[in-house]
C-alpha cells in the first residue's frame, strides 16, 4: 500500500507539475528534495513508499541518489523521471535498481500508471 | 523592456524545465546517430538587455580562445537565433565521433571542409531537436534557416547586428553539455527578443493548465 511519497527534483516547478499528475483524493503524505543529497537523506529519515528521482541535478545528481538509495535499501522503489531519455540513461538507472523511467514532462496517465504499477509491485 | 520585466520567476522556471526537456530529447536524437552519451546540465535561463550580450558572450568564453559557432535562426510564434558553440578544436573530435571513431587526419582545406559540414550536422540536430521539442510543448510550429558555421577568434564580432539592438531585451536559454567519450564541451543559447515574450507568458500559462 502507497502512503507515503519522496519527490526528488531541483526545479519546484517540475515537482509541481509531477504532484499534479497524482490523486488528491489517495490519501498519499508527500515529502520533497530539491537536490539528490538532500533525496537520499530525506529518504532515510522517511522511507517513503514510493520515490520519484529526477536524474538531472547539482550537489548529487539522480543516478548517484539512486545507487545509494538502493545500497541503503534493496527495495527501494524508485521511479525515475527525467528529460534525459538517451538510450544509455535509462538503461543505467534499471541496472542500477530503478522501478521505472518516466519522461519528461510527466502527464496524469504516464504517472498515474507509474503509481498503479508500483502498487501491484507492492501487494 | 517592459514585457520582460514582467516575466516572472514562476515562468522563468517553467521556461527552464521546457529548456530542460527540450534539450534531454536533443541529446536523445543525437544519440541515436552517432553512438555517444551526452552528459546533461541543469540549464540556465537569463534576461539580459541585448546591447549587453557581447559582453556577456565574451565572459562565458573567456577561456576558450578559437570558438566555433553553429548559428540558425528559428520563426514561428517562438523565434530568435539558436547558437551552439564549441571550443575550435572540437571540430576534429566531432568528426571522428561521425566517423568510424578513429582519429582523422587530412589535408587542411578538406580537414576545414569536413570540420565544418560536421559541425553543421551536430548542429541542425542538437538545434531543431531542442527547438522543434520547445515549439512542440508549446503548441508552436517553427521553421529554420539553414544552419551555418563560423569560426571566430572573437565570439561577439560575428554574431547577427540584430542580436544587439540596443532596444531589444533577450531571454537567453543556456545549457552546457559534454560528449562523455570524448571530453568535448559545448553550449548551446537559444536568444528570442522582447517580441516573443507576450506570446510566450500565455503559450506558459496554457502549458500549465494541465496541471493545476
Amino acid at each position: 500500500m502507497i502512503n507515503v511519497i519522496l519527490i526528488v527534483d531541483d526545479s519546484p516547478i517540475s515537482r509541481k507539475m509531477l504532484k499534479s499528475c497524482i490523486p488528491k483524493d489517495g490519501g498519499y503524505v508527500f515529502y520533497e528534495a530539491g537536490d539528490g543529497q538532500a533525496g537520499l537523506e530525506m529518504y532515510m529519515k522517511k522511507q517513503p513508499d514510493v520515490t520519484f528521482m529526477d536524474l538531472t541535478m547539482p550537489v548529487m545528481d539522480g543516478v548517484k541518489a539512486l545507487e545509494e538509495i538502493i545500497k541503503y535499501d534493496k527495495h527501494a522503489m524508485v521511479i525515475v523521471v527525467t528529460a534525459d531519455v538517451q538510450a544509455q540513461s535509462i538503461a543505467r538507472v534499471m541496472e542500477i535498481g530503478a522501478f521505472l523511467v518516466v519522461k519528461k514532462p510527466p502527464t496524469k496517465e504516464n504517472i498515474q500508471e507509474a503509481l498503479a504499477k508500483a502498487q501491484e509491485k507492492l501487494g | 523592456m517592459d514585457q520582460i520585466a514582467q516575466i516572472t520567476d514562476e515562468e522563468r522556471d517553467i521556461l527552464q524545465e521546457i529548456m530542460n526537456i527540450a534539450f534531454g530529447k536533443a541529446a536523445a536524437d543525437l544519440a541515436e546517430v552517432v553512438n555517444i552519451f551526452v552528459v546533461l546540465s541543469v540549464p540556465d535561463i537569463r534576461i539580459v538587455d541585448a546591447a549587453d550580450l557581447p559582453d556577456y558572450i565574451r565572459t562565458e568564453f573567456s577561456g576558450f580562445g578559437n570558438i566555433s559557432i553553429v548559428e540558425q535562426n528559428f520563426w514561428g510564434e517562438f523565434r530568435g537565433n539558436a547558437l551552439l558553440i564549441f571550443p575550435s578544436d572540437s571540430g576534429k573530435e566531432l568528426i571522428s565521433l561521425l566517423g568510424d571513431g578513429h582519429p582523422v587526419s587530412f589535408e587542411s582545406q578538406a580537414s576545414d571542409f569536413l570540420e565544418n559540414e560536421t559541425l553543421m550536422e551536430v548542429g541542425n540536430i542538437l538545434i531543431g531537436a531542442c527547438v522543434g521539442k520547445v515549439a512542440e510543448l508549446l503548441k508552436d510550429m517553427v521553421t529554420y534557416s539553414p544552419p551555418r558555421v563560423i569560426i571566430e577568434d572573437h565570439p561577439s564580432v560575428s554574431m547577427p547586428d540584430t542580436l544587439f539592438d540596443p532596444e531589444n531585451s533577450a531571454i537567453i536559454l543556456k545549457t552546457v553539455f559534454c560528449f562523455n567519450e570524448r571530453n568535448v564541451n559545448g553550449f548551446l543559447f537559444l536568444i528570442t527578443s522582447h517580441n516573443s515574450v507576450a506570446w510566450l507568458k500565455k503559450a506558459l500559462a496554457d502549458f500549465m493548465e494541465q496541471y493545476e
